[in-house]
């Protein structure tokens, strides 16, 4: 009689295992069979290599997110960072004939330095990573304006625009921007003493810190990096359209919250995958563009888009049950 | 357990799949029958008259896959000059698909007055096998890779409403409307009817937007030629009618009774500027806007505001779908036709007020 | 099952053939447990022996698979534990959650609220009903005073009151005393002999024996989610009764084996901090060395101190004789100094990560290759401490959250021994822990010292402090107020008595 439950319960243990750790791959698996059963121009490589194009922007600000979310934060200025870096570009490039991979270098540091400000405005003083990062988002928006004077700054250098139309090795830039983040982010992430500081101070910061973990550092490496990410989104976006302006990325760190939430980042903290994100941001992707080819009004597509997202996220905390 | 997951999984898979039916069905939504019958007709047409379909074939059908789909690349859903757009649009295009006069189209892609976002559905365009695609720029030059994208692709592209930097180059055609001489209008009307001048604000679109532009101009133009007008702020509002009535009332604290006009570069922003300087008790102070949306027209047929400048949105589309209708029927079309803006007053406000 | 033949009247509480399985785990096999009113009846068992999913199923939070409850007579079954307290039954439990921010008045009435009208709080006719209750109890504090002003002794009292105000015939207490003193387990007791005499029944949980054989009247033990034996504890003797709790003979119950004692490891001279000052003692190699008094007495904020988690506002520490200052913990990892935190849900563990996360997240430096972590060298350490703290998992990939407190003890043992220190601070190591993994902790102690680690333990519990401890400090009011021998232990010169008069200031 035990003998039988203990069989039966290894059997469902072990799909409740392999479940939460790949169930979100599942729905993405799903929709793309769904999508593409009704839309065959979706299953072609050459959407896909569309798809894993556009995601790449919302992919660089999804794993800055991320880590702010492990850490039991947020990162708000995510779309404000997107303006500033691209405002910088616009003013170094076009206003000031800087040499395009010098004034990318001179951007990401300024995207850098305000991701390192956030950071040590909330390790520092403790404060909100909520109220920080809305603030300073507010604060970045503002800089971005005041250095492009409002106005669209427009970008004509071919070698600038190339980061987002050339190709290397048959995939176009920003999938491969897109491919090399994402190991590095795994390494960083799930290779690392700093991943794994970051995982213990979102899951326990009194036990992180009598362990010997330094909370400051951690946080402010978290959104330095955050920083970084949006910088290199800023830049793909800028070569993407060809213009610097300081009203894009307004409501980005939505579609960046909805990708790592899909990707099983808890929100109390401590808990990530990089490739539950990289799903994630994928999903995002799948949606916007399986639902534009099978037809379905926009008008529905931002109803579908948070139902698809609260369906995962319970999916997720049913997985998971037996963890809380 | 496993129950649970299946369910949720279900729930999803079932709300992709109603979302698509409800499309579908909004799409079709003659009967059954003659939609039929428009498939035959078609395959009749293309086998009885031969000559005709050869030119459907190098005017409309760009890529030869013996279709001709439109795409549709809205610049936004919100926003209420857009709205009977879209919806003129989607009424209008789905009339042509049920007539068998196109064989599909897109449906509205919502471009959230983003660049980013557009230049995203124009690869969907692409993908889907587009051959003309008509563009509502959200910005002029960064939506611009949107326009070149698809014009690289073969597709012809009709750009509606504000032209991109390269649209003279690359589309087909553009429907839009002279900005700068809806700017004019503004002026033209704030002098008319404030004969003795006075100080003045105007009340800014999102800097850099064309329309923001080449309004400002047009405003600039006429004012600078009447010196008894003096320009005492210009606030960042940002197209946003809270944003403008905010900078009203601080206008009517800081100038009292020397402020006599607020000119917008909307009507969102006029109609909720004169509605500020009502409240005010200052319904003296002249606001006018361009857009002609259907709560300023509301007003103005109420007399709680003077004038707007309707730009014919739907006018605009209107020219782009006749562009693609021509080039099915491989007639000639106007590469650029110009939708005049129409001042609306008391007088002609019940022919626009739905 | 004679026992119900004697009439039904004579329990208050009878549950029969309990049992529960949770996935393909079995918590409660046929369980019985009958309490009869006015009695004080202990459940004792390891941990996950069952006793705790039983108090569940009680007070509605499971439903038991098979099996009866019969409560004054009648049928019982409750859907909560609000239900639970309406129908005559409360729980006190081990981790007291009472919202901070209400008022006592506003915690006793919660979910039964004084209300004018439907929704309108009645806030004065509440505060007075409120007051007489506390008077009734002696209470030193008035109805408006805020939850989060009291101590966790005052908030559990409140528990209580509230308890008894909602008529309760029966209350549970899980590990009632975990975060006491002697003075206020003292006032507890005499609450509950108060509550006895009112007729009310008190099912008594706890790992501490002495108390148990203080306060209770009979004892139930389970053990592997089997009931074992109900029986009154003046017919049952200590060691009776860890035999039946552990299904084996436990022959000494403090494995303390005298080791070699070396130099002087640590030095304290005039330490002083927050709750603390003057503080001298030193530690050698091969010792473990007891500190003893009240909570709040300033042993663990010394320690926290020496360890670097609280800021040192003078005097100087000394390692091997070196002067040495800690900043931060991490300060104190890397001169060899570790220290496991007697708050262990706060300070242990990250619940939610794996074993082998936890244990090497203080090493992490040591286990570099160029930039990344040399997973494979990790996860064989890992195992390798794992095992030989004998940490009872399934893998060290599982989550900390899924082991029992014992294991989850030994986990955060495991990653202290594994940044090998000098000196090894155990604040209350053996708190909330079963019988079986206290005395496999205590062994463990043993044999860090013979390692010739200097050991500091901290604990409350007299008998576990004197059976462990070469030496033992006693603290009073911040400042250490004499000092104990394992001879004068050994040849009872040092009684309890004698520590307990220390610890209360005594001489």
């Amino acid at each position: 009689m035990t003998g039988k439950i203990k069989v039966k319960s290894m059997n469902n243990d072990n799909l409740k295992m392999f479940m939460g750790k790949y169930g979100i791959g599942l729905v993405l698996l799903l929709m793309m069979v769904v999508i593409g059963i009704m839309e065959p121009t979706f299953a072609t490589s050459k959407n896909f290599m569309n798809v894993a194009t556009q995601v790449a922007i919302n992919g660089m600000i999804s794993y800055g997110m991320c880590l702010a979310i492990t850490t039991g934060g947020i990162d708000l200025a995510v779309g404000a960072q997107l303006a500033l870096t691209s405002c910088v570009l616009g003013v170094t490039i076009t206003n000031s004939g800087m040499n395009v991979w010098t004034a990318c270098g001179v951007a990401l540091m300024v995207a850098t330095f305000f991701g390192f400000l956030n950071g040590f405005l909330i390790a520092k003083f403790n404060m909100f990573p909520f109220v920080v990062t809305l603030s300073t988002q507010l604060i970045i928006r503002g800089l971005s304006q005041v250095i492009s004077g409002g106005k669209a700054i427009s970008l004509t250098s071919e070698a600038f625009k190339g980061i987002y139309s050339n190709k290397f090795l048959g995939l176009p830039i920003p999938i491969v921007i897109l491919i090399v983040i994402s190991i590095i982010m795994y390494l960083l992430l799930h290779w690392t003493k700093f991943g794994r500081y970051i995982f213990a101070v979102g899951g326990n910061v009194n036990a992180a810190i009598a362990s010997g973990v330094s909370e400051f550092w951690t946080k402010v490496g978290v959104y330095t990096v955050s920083g970084f990410l949006a910088g290199v989104a800023a830049i793909i976006f800028t070569a993407k359209t060809g213009s610097a302006q300081s009203n894009i990325g307004v409501g980005y760190e939505t579609d960046a919250v909805a990708a790592c939430v899909l990707g099983g980042t808890s929100f109390a903290g401590g808990i990530a995958t990089v490739p539950g994100v990289l799903m994630g941001i994928f999903i995002i992707g799948f949606i916007y563009n399986g639902m534009n080819l099978i037809g379905v009004s926009s008008y529905y597509q931002s109803i579908v888009k948070g139902c698809v997202i609260i369906g995962a996220v319970l999916l997720d905390m049913v997985m998971n049950k037996r963890n809380r | 357990m496993m129950k649970k997951v299946l369910a949720i999984t279900m729930a999803i898979t079932m709300t992709f799949g109603l979302m698509a039916c409800g499309s579908t069905k909004t799409e079709t939504a003659e009967p059954a029958a003659p939609a039929e019958t428009t498939t035959e007709e078609t395959t009749e047409a293309e086998t009885t008259t031969e000559d005709a379909v050869a030119e459907v074939a190098a005017g409309a059908d760009v890529n030869g896959d013996g279709k001709v789909i439109v795409g549709y690349i809205s610049k936004n859903l919100t926003d209420p000059f857009h709205a009977p757009i879209n919806e003129y649009a989607e009424k209008t295009l789905n009339q042509m698909k049920s007539d068998g006069v196109i064989d599909d189209w897109t449906g509205i892609l919502d471009g959230e007055t983003d660049p980013n976002k557009q230049i995203d559905r124009a690869d969907e365009c692409i993908t889907k096998g587009c051959d003309a695609v008509i563009v509502l720029p959200a910005e002029s030059e960064a939506s611009d890779p949107a326009v070149t994208k698809l014009a690289d692709a073969g597709i012809n592209v009709i750009v509606v409403n504000s032209k991109t930097t390269s649209t003279d180059a690359r589309a087909i055609a553009y429907c839009g409307s002279n900005d700068v001489e809806a700017g004019k209008m503004l002026g033209e009307w704030v002098v008319k009817n404030v004969p003795d001048g006075g100080k003045y604000i105007h009340c800014t679109g999102i800097l850099g937007n064309s329309a923001q532009i080449d309004r400002g101009a047009g405003i600039a133009e006429v004012m600078s030629a009447h010196p008894e007008f003096e320009m005492v702020g210009e606030p960042d509002t940002q197209w946003s009618g809270d944003k403008a009535a905010n900078a009203t009332t601080d206008a009517i604290a800081q100038y009292g009774d020397e402020l006599v006009a607020v000119i917008c570069d909307n009507d969102d922003m006029s109609s909720a500027a004169q509605r500020a300087a009502n409240d005010a008790g200052r319904s003296d102070i002249i606001c006018v806007g361009v857009d002609g949306n259907q709560n300023p027209l509301q007003m103005i047929k109420d007399g709680d505001l003077g004038a707007t400048v309707l730009q014919d949105g739907v006018g605009q589309i209107a020219a782009a779908i006749n562009v693609i209708t021509a080039l099915i029927n491989g007639e000639e079309y106007d590469s650029a036709p110009v939708i005049p803006f129409v001042l609306i007053t008391k007088d002609n406000v019940d022919e626009y007020l739905q | 099952m004679e026992k119900n033949t004697d009439g039904k009247n004579e329990y208050i509480l009878q549950c029969e053939g309990i049992s529960k399985a949770f996935g393909g785990t079995q918590a409660l096999k046929d369980v019985q447990l009958y309490v009869k009113p006015g009695e004080v009846h202990a459940l004792m068992g390891e941990n996950g022996a069952g006793k705790s999913t039983l108090m569940k199923i009680v007070i509605g939070l499971h439903k038991q698979d098979k099996g009866e409850i019969i409560f004054e007579g009648q049928p019982y079954q409750v859907k909560g534990p609000v239900d639970a307290i309406n129908a005559g039954i409360a729980m006190i439990h081990q981790e007291l959650n009472p919202e901070p921010h209400l008022s006592i008045a506003e915690s006793i009435f919660l979910k039964r609220e004084d209300t004018v009208g439907k929704f309108f709080l009645n806030k004065k006719k509440q505060n007075e009903r409120a007051g007489e209750i506390l008077k009734q109890f002696d209470f030193p504090y008035g109805p408006k005073t805020l939850i989060k002003e009291l101590t966790l002794a005052q908030v559990q009292m409140v528990e209580i009151i509230k308890a008894v105000s909602s008529d309760a015939r029966m209350i549970i207490m899980d590990e009632p005393t975990s975060s006491l003193d002697s003075e206020e387990t003292d006032h507890l007791f005499r609450v509950i002999r108060e509550l006895k005499a009112k007729g009310v029944a008190i099912i008594y949980i706890s790992h501490r024996m002495e108390e148990i054989f203080k306060i209770c009247d009979t004892v139930s033990v389970f053990r592997d989610g089997m009931f074992i034996t109900s029986a009154p504890l003046s017919e049952i003797s200590r060691d009776e009764l860890i035999s039946k709790m552990v299904g084996r003979k436990v022959e000494n119950v403090f494995p303390k084996v005298d080791c070699k004692i070396g130099d002087v490891v640590f030095k304290a001279e005039n330490l002083s901090g927050k709750g603390f000052k003057d503080i001298n003692f030193e530690v050698r190699a091969g010792e473990i060395l007891g500190v003893s008094g009240l909570v709040g007495s300033g042993r663990s904020e010394t320690m926290r101190a020496i360890f670097g988690l609280d800021p040192i506002d003078g005097g100087k520490m000394y390692l091997e004789g070196k002067e040495i200052k800690n900043k931060n913990p991490r300060a104190a990892i890397n001169k060899g100094i570790c220290m496991v935190n007697e708050d262990r849900k706060n300070y242990g563990l990250c619940l939610l990560r794996s074993l082998r996360e936890n244990i090497s997240l203080p090493n992490l430096p040591q286990k570099q290759k160029g930039l990344l972590i040399n997973q494979r060298r990790e996860m064989k350490e890992c195992e390798e401490v794992a095992k030989q703290l004998t940490v009872k998992a399934a893998s060290i990939e599982h989550d900390a959250f899924s082991l029992s407190g014992g294991n989850q003890q030994k986990v955060v043992i495991a990653k202290w021994i594994m940044a090998n220190p000098k000196l090894l601070i155990l604040d209350e190591p053996t708190r909330g822990v079963d019988v079986g993994a206290k005395s496999e902790i205590h062994s463990l102690m043993c044999q860090f010292a013979a390692k010739g680690m200097a050991v500091i333990m901290i604990s409350s519990e007299l008998p576990e402090i004197m059976g462990m401890s070469d030496r033992i400090l006693i603290y009073h009011e911040g400042t250490i107020n004499g000092e104990v021998t394992r001879e004068e232990i050994l040849s009872s010169s040092a009684t309890e008595e004698v520590i307990l008069a220390k610890a209360f200031g005594g001489k």
